[in-house]
């Protein structure tokens, strides 16, 4: 089995998943909830932390892999249609941040925007990454952990002279609806509950690591908090024109400086973070993919990328458009794998009479035991609702 | 096939012909590969698997008169030892009637009876004569190789200046020693093999029993006995038999020319592997950061050591991405350089006729060549072309609008960083012209996206199980005290978990940092616990190699492992 550490998942949780919301989500979440930008983001935090330590709270009481866990309780058919859905959720998972990479790439990373060419080497890098095992993706998160820290200090600290938190004030001016509107539409940028599910079984979360991986995930939301308040500190009412927020954050310190824009460095550096950011979707869509129809991952890694790339050449000119149907049609979609499945996991793998999700397996002997767990399913209690 | 190896795979009697019966009792057959009584006919077998003209047949008599004979390869056997202690003693008496009689009489320790004629013509290839007695069935091989070797100096790679100052040099049996008197231990063992089919190298792994993993001591050797190859020159094509990528960019095993390094590797749970004719020995697990460790390190205070590393660390880093990255900002991103320096690489690149990908890619090509011709010319022109490097290239190119002012020095400074790590210096050449091609041609992000090939196809790889990241990826923060930063030697009390070693412990000091009263402690010579006892390896005796080393393993200062440390170990290796 790809072993990951439950180190490795705190990592991702807190240095790589909130890369993710530093390009165009502080732009967009301006834009609908001006400067009370911080409510709906703790919003969505909050939600999706709880959802985040339920999936732990699965990996930690089974020990098993969650298509392992729906194979036990609903067989294997429904083991394979839920992990089909979930290859499918990640690669939509994966559009909008790859879309928003393209963007900051082509305008942040050059002079005059090039041709899209330059930004599809990245599949590759990609088709790469994803063929690897999960081990090389939580390794890639021990690299990137360092990385992030240093580079999204320096980037704020940067930013700090030019800002003025005041602009943050009056908090809840805008009416509630805005505000959970505004939640609801930025769940796109949350997918962090799905991906700790998937990784469910491939890391050996044990008692106190709950905690830890509590703990990352605050110091990835605060992480988030902090860089936008500093966002709409520095700009204020122009942050919803900021499309690339993290690039812009500290230009105003250093363009003049006879040093120039070195914050660039530090982006550039972030961009490597992006990169890892962008390969964990397309990796856990093979690793979905996988589970649904066996075979070789470099064949599903191959599958994935080309659907990512026809799909980011398809919305190359259409980045806004891409962007609404995501954000405000398709984000029940997000909610139901982001909230409502690791919920629906735990509801329907517990034990009606108390005595919770099926025993870890323990030793060596322990693919022994899941081997004649599956075959005597009627042995094995079903959980409210199973058959 | 030849008759050799007819004979070799004919010893023991598996394949013996029948026409053999045919002979008289007293011949020997090259096909039976056994020795008669005959002294004649031995030497006629010996000389039928040997026709090579320096093969040659000192012919003497005991002092009974009975013919004896030593057969040796001219140029690398003693003549005159074996005249002195092995001639001598049988010309002085009558000549011995059993080959233990004859032993005896010789007058130094290593003599041992053939086994068979090709055993015999296999020691005579290795310098070992042959000795021979009309009338006495079987031989004597004595052990009078001459060895023409340099003295042991320091190595040119490897120069320190503070610590020992020896280096290996190319006779395997005077690195072992010199291995030897640094770990005067029985649990410092030896493994020989015999690698090449023609070139019969001696190759030796070296490893601290207890300290070291068998299991993967047995894997190199498992791996080195399936090898089939002609030859061995170098410890360089072990280093590509124990690959497991062979076709990787990156080296997979270290590398190492002083006994003093290669012992310090070993005490952390390495093994060695020494080749004969090569004075670079080979260390296994390999991890990417042991470069950018020197010995000198270990020798000058912790924070002078750390500082030098994170030097060595920029300075790869510089001498990687400092070129890509000019080429990226004058191409792509001009605002990667600040304004008072963009104005005086836009006045230096004004006139330039190359595009700033290329301008780079040629100088860096110039350096390569400087650097190749450097290496391989004659001390007496290396004055000349540094003056031709320096002056024709540095200068006159500059004037002549070929390349700018700031490529040279941003080449120059990225040849000379590479240094720094001079066991990378291969590899970073390389990797250092992709950057440049992927800058010139996808520009910033080219960069980043190489880096991060190349860092996933790091962490992806491994050398004997160990990650060639660790303890960075995956992280181990124990094994960080001896990374990038240095720690004082109180905080090294063990050994790096990343090498998955039994035996953790290797330094145990008192609250006040001084050394503890041996008296109870677990050292050698004290007595050991139960379960150190346990613990202990046993010798093994395995078909098809040779062990030298003590009776009982056991290393120093050992702990047992116990429940926590396991689960520490394994958490440490990444699964």
């Amino acid at each position: 089995m790809d072993k990951v550490y439950v180190r490795q998942v705190c990592f991702l949780l807190a240095a790589v998943l909130p890369v993710a919301r530093l390009i165009v989500y502080p732009a967009t979440l301006a834009y609908r909830a001006g400067n009370d930008l911080l409510l709906p983001a703790a919003a969505s935090l909050v939600c999706e932390g709880a959802a985040v330590l339920l999936a732990a709270w699965i990996s930690r009481r089974s020990g098993r892999t969650l298509f392992e866990l729906v194979q036990l309780r609903l067989g294997k058919g429904a083991a394979k249609v839920l992990s089909f859905l979930l290859a499918l959720f990640f690669a939509l998972a994966a559009v909008l941040p790859l879309l928003e990479q393209r963007g900051f790439v082509l305008q942040i990373l050059y002079e005059n925007v090039p041709s899209f060419l330059s930004f599809t080497p990245l599949f590759a890098v990609l088709l790469f990454a994803a063929a690897q095992g999960l081990r090389s993706l939580g390794r890639m998160a021990d690299l990137a952990m360092p990385v992030f820290a240093v580079c999204f200090t320096a980037l704020l600290l940067l930013g700090l002279p030019g800002a003025d938190f005041a602009a943050l004030l009056p908090v809840g001016g805008h009416g509630a609806g805005t505000l959970a509107r505004a939640a609801l539409h930025s769940l796109p940028w949350y997918t962090a509950a799905p991906g700790v599910l998937c990784l469910c079984g491939h890391f050996r979360c044990e008692k106190g690591d709950m905690k830890k991986v509590l703990l990352a995930y605050a110091v990835g939301g605060a992480a988030t908090l902090l860089f936008l308040a500093l966002f709409y500190a520095v700009f204020a009412d122009i942050a919803l024109l900021q499309q690339n927020a993290v690039a812009h954050l500290s230009k105003y310190a250093t363009a003049l400086t006879p040093l120039g824009r070195v914050d660039l460095l530090f982006v550039i550096a972030l961009t490597l973070v992006m990169v890892v950011a962008a390969a964990l979707p397309v990796r856990l869509c093979a690793l979905c993919l996988q589970e649904t129809f066996g075979g070789p991952p470099a064949l599903h890694a191959g599958i994935v990328c080309a659907l990512l790339l026809g799909l980011t050449v398809l919305l190359n000119p259409a980045f806004r458009e891409a962007q609404a149907l995501l954000t405000e049609k398709l984000w029940p979609v997000f909610a139901l794998f982001g909230y409502a499945l690791p919920l629906l996991c735990a509801l329907f793998l517990w034990d009606k009479k108390g005595r919770g999700l099926p025993a870890p397996p323990r030793g060596a002997g322990a693919g022994r035991q899941l081997a004649r767990a599956k075959q005597r399913p009627a042995r094995v209690r079903l959980g409210k609702g199973g058959r | 096939m030849n008759d050799f190896e007819n004979a070799k795979r004919g010893r023991g009697g598996c394949h013996a012909d029948p026409n053999s019966s045919e002979q008289g009792a007293n011949a020997p057959s090259s096909k039976q590969n056994n020795f008669g009584a005959d002294l004649a006919e031995n030497v006629r077998a010996l000389k039928e698997l040997l026709p090579a003209e320096d093969i040659l047949v000192y012919e003497f008599a005991a002092g009974d008169g009975t013919a004896c004979a030593a057969v040796y390869a001219d140029g690398i056997t003693d003549k005159q030892l074996l005249g002195e202690l092995a001639a001598r003693p049988l010309a002085e008496g009558d000549a011995p009637e059993t080959l233990e009689a004859c032993r005896k009489r010789m007058l130094f320790p290593e003599v041992k009876e053939a086994e068979d004629v090709a055993g015999a013509a296999e020691e005579i290839l290795a310098g070992n004569p042959a000795l021979l007695i009309d009338g006495m069935r079987g031989a004597l091989v004595l052990g009078t190789k001459k060895v023409s070797l340099r003295a042991v100096a320091e190595p040119q790679t490897a120069i320190a200046i503070k610590g020992p100052r020896e280096g290996f040099i190319e006779d395997v049996k005077t690195n072992m020693g010199l291995i030897r008197r640094r770990l005067k231990t029985p649990a410092l063992r030896f493994v020989t093999l015999t690698v090449g089919r023609y070139s019969k190298t001696s190759v030796a792994l070296a490893y601290l029993s207890g300290v070291a993993s068998e299991a993967r001591v047995k894997e190199i050797e498992a791996r080195l006995a399936a090898a089939d190859i002609d030859g061995v020159p170098d410890s360089s094509y072990i280093a590509r038999i124990l690959a497991r990528r062979p076709h990787s960019l990156f080296k997979q095993a270290g590398t190492t020319e002083k006994p003093d390094i290669l012992c310090a590797k070993m005490l952390e749970g390495r093994i060695a592997v020494l080749a004969d004719g090569s004075p670079i020995a080979l260390t296994l697990p390999y991890m990417l950061a042991e470069d950018f460790q020197s010995a000198q390190d270990y020798f000058v205070s912790p924070y002078r050591a750390t500082v030098s590393r994170v030097l060595r660390l920029l300075a790869v880093l510089a001498s990687l991405l400092l070129p890509a990255l000019y080429v990226a900002a004058q191409l792509f991103r001009l605002r990667l350089i600040p304004f008072g320096l963009l104005l005086i690489v836009s006045g230096g690149i004004r006139a330039i006729p190359l595009s700033p990908g290329l301008e780079m890619f040629f100088l860096l090509a110039v350096l390569e060549v400087l650097v190749e011709a450097s290496v391989r010319m004659p001390k007496y022109v290396a004055l000349a072309l540094s003056v031709i490097g320096a002056l024709v290239l540095g200068d006159t190119a500059v004037k002549a609008g070929l390349v700018s002012s700031p490529a040279i020095i941003i080449v120059a400074i990225a040849g000379i960083s590479a240094y720094t790590v001079p066991d990378l210096t291969g590899t970073l050449s390389l990797v250092r012209i992709l950057f440049v091609v992927a800058a010139g041609s996808i520009g910033p992000y080219g960069v980043v996206l190489l880096a991060a090939l190349l860092l996933w196809y790091l962490v992806s790889a491994d050398s004997y199980g160990v990650p060639l990241l660790a303890p960075f990826a995956p992280l181990v923060s124990h094994d960080l005290r001896d990374a990038l930063i240095k720690a004082d030697l109180s905080s090294l009390a063990e050994r790096p978990r990343t090498l998955r070693g039994k035996n953790r412990r290797r330094l145990r000091l008192c609250a006040g940092g001084s050394l503890p009263p041996r008296q109870g402690e677990q050292g050698e010579g004290s007595p050991r616990r139960p379960a150190e006892e346990e613990g202990a390896p046993t010798p093994q005796k395995t078909a098809g190699r040779k062990e030298a080393g003590g009776e009982k393993g056991g290393a120093g200062a050992g702990e047992p492992s116990s429940p926590q440390t396991d689960k520490k170990n394994e958490e440490a290796r990444d699964g």
